[in-house]
């Protein structure tokens, strides 16, 4: 009886096993195969995951995405075992990327989104009843009032860069070149998440806030959250040189050491997309795709805020979510692709 | 014996059965509704019977929506409740500024000759404990001049937060200890407030308070006041059955009998409590320089974002020595009150 039994369950546990594995077994033999370089962080997720449907969905590919931190994935990248990334961030990698662009090795695909911004921003409330829209703007005591730092209540909080970030000696700096240094505590938020949180706080409680910020984030893509830019000066090289010097100084030797010299904005970086100069050989039509692939900040914020508000961090139902919303993407890609995809959907 | 009496009633008015219909209701009800508000379902349930792919791989849509939920609580909690948190943060933060303000500003050898002279109070007038606490309190500011006000501050806060964990603690501790019903719902708090992840508790801390020293005063109080509770619950609940039957046969009410036997034979285990606390404290103030609060762990969190292992040893050996000062500190006085308490005749 008892051996019966064990007959008869071992062949439902393989009856079951077999039923189950027909299905897994058949996505292969696609017409091409790419393998996409990801990176830790949501903007570059977000583009990811939007190619990778594209490519899975339109072109009919066998899509490898692998994650990682900056370095590796470039350099995966420059050893050809990864094809193509959808997000790049130019200018804090020139010295990797540059000589590879021009032995070939890399091809550059163009922009993925206009713009990157670090900035100061104010919610748009404050900017708009007190007519603040540039950094001087902040120079007066009683602008400084507005922003009043609970725990230093003669001077304004601007909540700044996280300590032992370059950009939070850079915004000491800014805050003592701009003459804000009296009147403001550059205010260290400690970590990004109680950064991103102060921002939230000051937001539904419709509180006035200047804070140093950047996108694209999802942060900025809430509905909640409404900043205006503050104006700068503008960007110039040997400005941005000459402040860089007396950072690096005060990175090093503390504070006491800070001379005069120059301030000017963030430079807004464009983030653009590469890929292998093999697999632009191989896969010319994928290539025009990817090089015309461009989403507008705004939007990137908005998905970002979908991404982490909506879809219960599932970045797959976010670029679903996108495809279905938006249809600037059909101009990419063949009609015919452009068809697969939004049958697939 | 009283509570278990009262269960049993309860248990004989509702059968099991009810329960455990109860909870499968509930059960099936949540299912549907996580079923429903999924975005990753099938387009029919049907779909299910026929593809049973979903069996393989934890399906999308087997997924409750408890995220949702406490999200949009969480929304309506802060429009409802907000102001109460900006009075509460408004009373400490002065609590806390004033504190800060006087021993700032008090030159720093008044500050470490006041520090000697509790320690030399409170411990029962021992020399080498009194001398081994001012020397460590002067390497503090030894260590890096810088140290000396972030010290305390820090300090400020870590006061503050034991304040408030004794304020609420101590009463919760002699509830549980006198009534079985209190202790059974209250451990599962303690429970809780214990393991819960820090940050699960100090980011949203930064919505309700703001960035600084409010939201760590009240993770001090989160981390830290569990263990008083439960100590000076364990020390009420040691206190021998004999002595209390005397103090019985004397005639003493229940009143007489907490504040004058139970609460002074429980003192070394409460003393115990709030040096515990005093610890946790401090750790927490260190894990809370991650929101903006200023303070020694500011110093540590600096030099590892700079890997400058140095500074970061630097800043945590300031804050070992502060640990040790307000460890001896209070250490000191529990000693002296148990030896107060021992019989006589062991001296």
């Amino acid at each position: 009886m008892i051996k019966k039994l064990q007959t008869s369950l071992i062949a439902l546990v393989v009856s079951v096993f077999g039923f189950f594995s027909v299905p897994l077994s058949t996505a292969s033999a696609a017409d091409c195969s790419v393998h996409i370089g990801d990176f830790d962080w949501d903007s570059a997720n977000i583009h990811t995951a939007i190619g990778a449907y594209i490519l899975e969905n339109g072109y009919g590919c066998d899509v490898q995405v692998t994650k990682g931190s900056t370095n590796p994935i470039l350099a995966a990248l420059i050893d050809n075992q990864i094809d193509i990334i959808f997000e790049h961030w130019t200018d804090n990698n020139v010295q990797l990327i540059d000589p590879e662009l021009e032995s070939g090795n890399l091809v550059f695909l163009g922009v993925n989104t206009p713009a990157s911004e670090q900035a100061f921003f104010v919610d748009r409330a404050t900017s708009e009843k007190h007519n603040i829209t540039s950094v001087e703007d902040l120079a007066k005591p009683e602008i400084a009032m507005l922003f009043k730092d609970p725990e230093n209540p003669e001077k304004g909080r601007l909540t700044s860069c996280i300590s032992g970030w370059t950009c939070y000696t850079i915004n000491l700096v800014k805050l003592k070149e701009y003459g804000l240094d009296d009147l403001y505590t550059n205010f260290d938020p400690g970590s990004g998440g109680a950064l991103d949180a102060a921002i939230m706080a000051a937001s539904t409680k419709n509180q006035p806030i200047v804070t140093y910020y950047w996108t694209p984030t999802s942060l900025m893509g809430k509905p909640e959250v409404d900043l205006v830019r503050l104006t700068e000066p503008a960007y110039d090289e040997s400005c941005w040189s000459d402040m860089m010097t007396v950072v690096e100084d005060i990175k090093a030797n503390g504070p006491e050491v800070y001379k005069p010299s120059c301030a000017c904005e963030y430079k807004d970086m464009a983030l653009t997309k590469l890929a292998t100069g093999k697999f632009a050989k191989e896969q010319p039509a994928i290539i025009d795709f990817a090089n015309a692939y461009t989403i507008p900040t705004a939007v990137v914020n908005n998905m970002l805020a979908y991404y982490v508000d909506e879809s219960g961090g599932d970045m797959e139902a976010t670029a679903m979510h996108y495809l279905e919303t938006d249809s600037s993407w059909e101009s990419w890609v063949p009609a015919d692709v452009a068809a697969k995809v939004k049958k697939s959907l | 014996m009283a509570p278990l009496t009262d269960t049993k009633i309860f248990m004989k008015k509702i059968p099991q059965s009810v329960y455990y219909a109860i909870f499968t209701g509930l059960f099936g009800w949540l299912l549907v509704v996580s079923f429903n508000s999924s975005k990753r379902k099938p387009d029919s349930v049907g779909e299910l019977f026929t593809d049973l792919s979903w069996l393989n791989n934890w399906p999308k849509w087997l997924d409750t929506p408890l995220m949702k939920w406490i999200n949009d609580g969480w929304k309506v909690f802060i429009a409802e409740y907000g102001l109460i948190f900006d009075a509460i943060g408004y009373g400490l933060l002065r609590g806390y500024t004033e504190l800060k303000q006087i021993i700032v500003q008090a030159p720093w050898p008044v500050v470490i000759i006041a520090v000697i002279a509790i320690t030399y109070f409170s411990s029962g007038r021992k020399v080498g404990t009194t001398v081994f606490v001012g020397i460590c309190t002067f390497f503090i500011g030894f260590l890096n001049p810088r140290f000396w006000d972030k010290a305390i501050e820090t300090t400020t806060m870590v006061v503050l937060g034991i304040a408030i964990c004794v304020i609420i603690g101590i009463p919760i501790g002699i509830a549980m200890a006198r009534n079985e019903k209190v202790r059974n719902a209250i451990l599962p708090i303690l429970d809780l407030m214990q393991v819960i992840p820090a940050f699960c508790y100090l980011i949203p801390g930064i919505i309700l308070f703001g960035l600084g020293a409010i939201p760590a005063i009240i993770s001090i109080f989160i981390y830290a006041c569990p263990p008083l509770i439960r100590l000076t619950d364990l020390g009420i609940r040691l206190v021998d059955k004999e002595v209390i039957e005397a103090a019985e046969s004397f005639g003493a009410s229940r009143r007489q009998k907490l504040w004058g036997v139970q609460m002074p034979l429980a003192l070394p285990n409460i003393m115990q409590g709030i040096n515990q606390c005093t610890m946790m404290a401090l750790a927490m103030v260190v894990i809370a320089s991650m929101i903006g609060t200023r303070g020694l762990g500011d110093e540590v969190l600096l030099g590892l974002q700079q890997l400058n292992v140095g500074a970061a040893i630097e800043a945590g050996l300031a804050i070992v020595l502060l640990a040790i000062v307000l460890d001896r500190m209070t250490q000191a006085y529990g000693e002296k009150i148990q030896e107060r308490n021992q019989p006589v005749k062991k001296k």
